[in-house]
């Protein structure tokens, strides 16, 4: 059993008396795809959130690599190794998709102020690297077409995609997808379902699934964590969590209570 | 002295309170704050001036019609820099207002303006101080006072009792919700700035007597209301009127303690402390951070 | 190459003001001068709002800064000229990162209320604080001497400024282009996304602020010794509105737009120049017209209309791509098994 890459230790969260999480324990292997999923309201994305330094835990730690990052600013978070996307398009509305490419390369670049305003030879070899680098990029994710259009003028589907990949080519330990799948059509998702397998195989990465297309999470990840009410009520292999009786009285009980308030 | 002060602090802090409220129905209605506010403060107040002493107008029924002025300018404000850039970031949007802002200053300055003169607005009370107890006090602070309250009153009673006014409540809740309601929210955007602009109108027509018209007067008033509104955290009503009176008293204060040009500053030096320090206001929540 | 390209122009441009004093007389030199020491302060306000998106009212306090600070210095210690202007420009800079600290707190409509509070509270020092600034009244500052270069004062600062105005164009054109400008714009764009890609807010919005206190301090100090004169109304909340309105006009995010927005504002200020309600009334509305119709600014329309002004990180809406159609939503359920 090798040591856990990202670990989260009796992680509690309360917004005035109402706790959101409770007391979530979470450990993600290296080279692991990690499934998290539950009903609305579970807490999901409040966990993203604690994991990327947006907001603290009331209790509890959060560490990566063995070290504590509770407390760090969300950027000191990522350039330690931990990528994020989100659930509505982030990309950058004033850039080419090369360019919100090139920015994801942010913390590998060093050129500064002066070597990048005088235009020195240090910073224009720097330039044509990240230019290659995003390039290959875009080429991993097949979408090499798209790198001078404007990204707000594709397709949202499209937008996520490149989104991972300008997560990726930050070279993230791991990354935290949010909702990635929402908007892919059937026969997409069997595309997306491959290139997650690519990223962690080809790149090394460890990725966390949020997720509510629960059949991508099933079909993808190694093991699959259950949130429901902000705690975790489940853990292990797919198939030991698809048949886990409170697991399934956490979706079913609730949609089967949902039908009879709606009836 | 100190009960002097403290009266003069009110009375103006009860203007700066009504300039705030407009702000922050604006900007509960549609997220923006409207930078053209002073100037609509101004402009208002110099049409009341050109009823009252160019056309005779009486003062009570000067100041409806300069409140219905001030209704109109807003809602156009709303046509022309608010609805074709409700889509546009915040940016566009509050530039959008302050050209507004300059054209009006400066249809001000050559209609009312002349060669920079101050237009003084006649007394409607006696000018001259009397003693209540041991304090002295100039009856046309007690009006302003006085009629700065009754606004506040017809705009909560607006508000909380009228169909428009809790149509107004409804979309600065949740815009959606009301949308799915059947509520225009176009429309209501439109009576948003013209109700904020129609308070600050009162608020201009009331204070005329009381000091000198010129066209560079909205700023400073605009500045301070929106002081007042960030102090009662920008989208709270009754923190308005709280701001305002707290800017009002600590401008006097600074003014009789310190010396007297420190009134025009000590607002400033708060609103930059208190951004810096509790940038949420001293009553409201605000998200500052939006994904 | 594209022989109306930007590139061309510029030169273009560039070269006819480098000839420029051996044709006009001292009144044109004045306003040529004016439009570079705009073209200064257009850039370093462009890279604050138009590249990081930061909405601030400062900038003309910190013109102003740089001016007293160049002339405080020759008048109060005695300092050359040569001294007290850089010295200046340090003062704006640190003014400009102080006030970037707040914009670490607070953000979009609150920025704008601290920086004007700001504004509003160094206009009221350089009133007030009479012992220092001499107050309303303002004061001379001395006669800036090019010996023992053989020329006049007003060329020797024409030649100055415009030496300056070309160089800090071309750093701030490198600048925009690099992974600061893009850090910058990612800023402006997503603050959240920005950071989760590691860059650092703080870092980059100071920078922004600095920035633009730079230009803008070194802009004032040319200005102060233009007129040989400083007082505060050269500084006030007019000022704020022409540089918006210049850099709306030239192009929000874009550093060729600033000289063009600067060109054509100055030269509108002097058409103007009899009556001060016009001035308001025009540019007052020139800016809601540009932000209405043209809100990608002259730059905007360029590129749209002439091949070869495309730049990179573009501002949405002013690029030579097809407008982008905003994201369609995904159908309800379509995902979902």
């Amino acid at each position: 059993m090798t040591a856990a890459l990202l670990s989260l230790r009796g992680v509690s969260v309360g917004f005035g008396g109402v706790k959101v999480l409770d007391g979530i324990d979470l450990d993600v292997r290296p080279g692991e795809i990690r499934g998290l999923i539950g009903p609305n309201g579970a807490g999901k994305t409040t966990l993203l959130n604690v994991v990327c330094g947006i907001h603290g835990p009331s209790q509890g730690d959060v560490l990566l690599e063995g070290r504590s990052i509770v407390g760090l600013k969300p950027s000191r978070i990522a350039a330690l190794g931990l990528g994020r996307t989100f659930q509505t398009s982030q990309l950058f509305r004033g850039m080419t998709v090369l360019e919100n490419l090139m920015s994801g390369l942010h913390r590998r670049t060093r050129a500064g102020l002066i070597a990048a305003s005088l235009n020195l030879a240090s910073y224009r070899e720097e330039e044509a690297r990240a230019e290659e680098e995003a390039r290959l990029a875009l080429e991993f994710i097949g979408m090499a077409d798209f790198a001078d259009r404007p990204g707000t003028a594709l397709s949202f589907g499209q937008q996520r995609v490149i989104e991972i990949a300008r997560t990726l080519i930050g070279d993230p330990k791991v990354v935290l997808l949010d909702e990635p799948a929402v908007g892919l059509s059937m026969n997409r998702l069997a595309e997306f379902d491959r290139l997650l397998r690519r990223i962690r195989d080809e790149k090394g990465v460890t990725l966390i699934l949020i997720e509510h297309v629960i059949r991508l999470v099933m079909d993808v990840c190694d093991q699959v964590t259950v949130l429901s009410s902000g705690r975790r009520i489940a853990d292990g292999p797919p198939d030991q969590v698809r048949n886990d009786p409170d697991v399934i009285e956490a979706y079913l009980g609730k949609e089967l209570r949902a039908r009879h308030t709606a009836s | 002295m100190l009960s002097y002060l403290l009266l003069s602090g009110v009375t103006t802090g009860a203007l700066y309170a009504l300039v705030a409220l407009g702000i922050v129905v604006v900007n509960k209605a549609t997220g923006v704050i409207n930078f053209a506010h002073g100037e609509l403060f101004m402009f208002s107040g110099f049409i009341a001036w050109s009823l009252h002493v160019q056309m005779g107008v009486a003062y009570p029924l000067a100041l409806p019609l300069a409140v219905a002025a001030g209704f109109a300018l807003g809602a156009l404000t709303d046509r022309i820099a608010f609805r074709p850039l409700i889509k546009a970031d915040v940016i566009s949007l509050v530039l959008a207002t302050v050209g507004i802002a300059f054209v009006l200053r400066g249809v001000a300055r050559i209609v009312w303006g002349g060669k920079g003169d101050y237009l003084s607005f006649p007394p409607i009370t006696s000018p001259e101080p009397i003693m209540i107890g041991q304090i002295m006090v100039i009856p046309q602070q007690l009006a302003v006072l006085g009629g700065a309250i009754l606004v506040m009153l017809l705009f909560a009673a607006f508000f909380r009792l009228t169909r428009a006014g809790k149509m107004m409540q409804a979309t600065a809740d949740n815009s959606k919700a009301a949308t799915l309601v059947g509520i225009q929210t176009a429309r209501i955007y439109t009576l948003s700035f013209g109700t904020g602009a129609a308070i600050a109108a009162a608020a201009a027509v009331l204070m005329a007597p009381l000091t000198l018209l010129y066209p560079d007067m909205g700023f400073a008033f605009f500045i301070k209301g929106f002081a007042a509104a960030v102090l009662g955290g920008l989208t709270s009503l009754p923190g308005a009127v709280l701001g305002g009176l707290s800017i009002g008293i600590i401008e006097a204060l600074a003014g009789g303690y310190i010396h007297s040009s420190f009134i025009e500053v000590s607002a400033f030096i708060v609103i930059m402390f208190v951004l810096v320090v509790r940038p949420t206001g001293l009553l409201g929540f605000s998200r500052l951070r939006r994904v | 190459m594209n022989l109306f390209g930007r590139r061309n122009v510029l030169l273009a441009l560039f070269a006819l003001a480098a000839i420029a004093p051996h044709f006009v007389n001292t009144y044109h030199l004045f306003v040529c001068n004016l439009i570079l020491v705009y073209v200064l302060l257009s850039i370093g306000l462009n890279i604050l709002v138009g590249y990081a998106g930061q909405l601030a009212f400062a900038n003309a306090a910190m013109f102003g800064i740089g001016a007293y600070g160049t002339g405080l210095l020759q008048v109060h210690f005695g300092l050359p000229f040569w001294l007290a202007f850089p010295l200046g420009a340090v003062i704006a800079t640190s003014v400009g990162l102080a006030i970037s600290l707040p914009a670490l707190r607070v953000s979009g409509l609150y920025l704008a209320l601290s920086s004007l509070a700001f504004a509003q509270f160094t206009q009221w020092v350089f009133l007030h604080w009479e012992k220092v600034t001499f107050g309303a009244g303002g004061f001379k500052t001395p006669t800036v001497s090019f010996a023992p270069l053989p020329v006049s004062k007003p060329i020797g600062l024409y030649y100055l400024t415009l030496i300056l105005a070309a160089v800090l164009f071309l750093l701030a054109q490198n600048l925009v282009r690099s992974r600061i400008g893009r850090a910058f714009v990612a800023v402006r764009d997503g603050e959240v996304a920005a950071e989760s890609l590691g860059i650092d807010l703080l870092r980059y919005k100071a920078l922004a602020f600095g920035l633009s206190g730079f230009y803008a301090g070194i802009a004032g100090g040319i200005y102060s010794a233009m007129l040989n004169f400083v007082s505060p109304e050269g500084y006030d909340l007019f000022q704020m509105v022409l540089q918006k309105a210049m850099v709306v006009v030239g192009g929000l995010g874009s550093v060729a737009g600033s000289v063009l927005g600067a060109g054509a504002i100055v030269a509108l200020l002097e058409a103007l120049r009899e009556v001060k309600g016009i001035q308001e009334i025009a540019f007052g509305a020139i800016l809601v017209v540009f932000i209405l119709f043209m809100p990608g600014g002259l730059v905007g329309f360029l590129k749209r209309k002439v091949p070869g002004w495309e730049e990179p990180l573009h501002r949405k809406g002013a690029g030579s791509a097809p407008a982008p159609a905003a994201a369609p939503a995904p159908a309800a359920g379509e995902a979902r098994p």
